[in-house]
């Protein structure tokens, strides 16, 4: 059927140009199955103004079902096929990557049950909702504190002035608790910003800390001045607001390094709420 | 006892980069700074003090290593 449609094709083609030259008497006499039972000039595409039933178009058009068509149909639908097997992997890729960090992330509980430098009960629950940047430090260290609650406070600056960022609230703990009692606190954390918070408390509390933060400390010995140095974990940890720890940051990262850092797990927090396949 | 504020720990650290830079001056010779010195260490607590000396030990070892010094070959050369 295919052979005897090519070959008709040509011959038809030039048989329709013959036909329109003189139509009145032809169709009359040559009965050719594209022509219509009608006078004059008709429409070839419309099968209903003519008694035979036409299954294709013809002059030029070739019929809904084509080699053509079936093609298009083909790769449309092949790369609809392949769209939907590429989403499905990058869905299975996201849940898998959720499932591994969450795993990594057991560790760091970041849970803490503490006093503010306004001598008020503050446990991690109280904090959550909010974005928290957390430093481990004392109120009698001699440059490494100050210099890393600067760089901290900077970075909180520097979010405080982007439109459309969450709030990030530092934390300080201290990791001296028989030294740095909450009139301590209180005065060094006003000393670098009235947003930092300084949380103290108990040897037992802040032991629960340090280790739901794997923060390593040890007081060093006592000089004449019964003054003695807390070597401990330099880190700024950061905390999304359903309480889990999700990054951190060491000595060598600057406040730009932090502050991207931040804005990229933010995106990625907001991200995962808002999920497709949610 | 009290922890040292901003303007104190600040006034430590001045005193310190000033000892730092006698130091420098003179090639480490401690001999040439001991003026410099007691008022730095009576500006800074003296825990203080020991910190910074190990930092600067610290400090000039790095700086020793990053100009290619390799402290385990000493350590062979005195062996054999």
């Amino acid at each position: 059927m295919f052979i005897s449609y090519s070959t008709k094709f040509p011959y038809c083609f030039r048989l329709n140009l013959c036909v329109r030259k003189s139509v009145n008497g032809l169709h009359n006499v040559i009965p050719l199955r594209f022509f219509k039972n009608g006078p004059g000039l008709q429409s070839f595409s419309n099968p209903t103004s003519q008694g035979l039933p036409k299954k294709k178009e013809v002059f030029g058009k070739k019929g809904p079902i084509s080699y053509k068509t079936l093609l298009v149909t083909a790769g449309l639908s092949g790369s609809l096929l392949a769209f939907m097997l590429y989403v499905r992997k990058e869905k299975e890729a996201a849940i898998q990557l959720e499932r591994n960090r969450a795993l990594g992330k057991a560790a760091i509980s970041g849970k803490f049950n503490l006093v503010d430098h306004n001598g008020v009960k503050k446990s991690s629950d109280d904090f959550l909702g909010q974005w928290l940047l957390v430093y481990f430090g004392f109120t009698h260290c001699p440059d490494i504190c100050p210099d890393e609650i600067e760089k901290l406070v900077k970075v909180v600056d520097n979010l405080d002035q982007m439109k459309g960022v969450p709030k990030v609230q530092p934390l300080f703990i201290t990791v001296d608790p028989d030294r740095d009692s909450i009139q301590s606190v209180e005065k060094y954390v006003k000393e670098f910003s009235p947003k930092l918070i300084g949380l103290t408390g108990n040897k037992e509390q802040i032991a629960e800390a340090c280790k739901n933060f794997r923060v390593y400390f040890s007081a060093g010995p006592r000089d004449q001045d019964d003054d003695y140095i807390v070597d401990h974990t330099i880190i700024v940890y950061l905390i999304n607001p359903d309480g889990e720890f999700v990054d951190y940051y060491g000595q060598n990262k600057t406040s730009e390094n932090i502050s991207a850092g931040i804005l990229l797990n933010i995106s990625k927090f907001d991200q995962s709420k808002h999920s497709f396949w949610k | 006892m009290s922890f040292p504020d901003k303007e104190k720990r600040q006034k430590c650290w001045d005193s310190r980069d000033r000892y730092w830079e006698c130091l420098d001056k003179s090639g480490d010779q401690i001999e040439k700074c001991v003026e410099v010195r007691t008022l730095y260490e009576t500006t800074c607590p003296s825990q203080w003090v020991k910190h910074f000396d190990r930092k600067r030990e610290y400090l000039k070892f790095k700086e020793r290593i990053n100009e290619g010094y390799e402290p385990l070959d000493e350590k062979k050369n005195t062996k054999s």
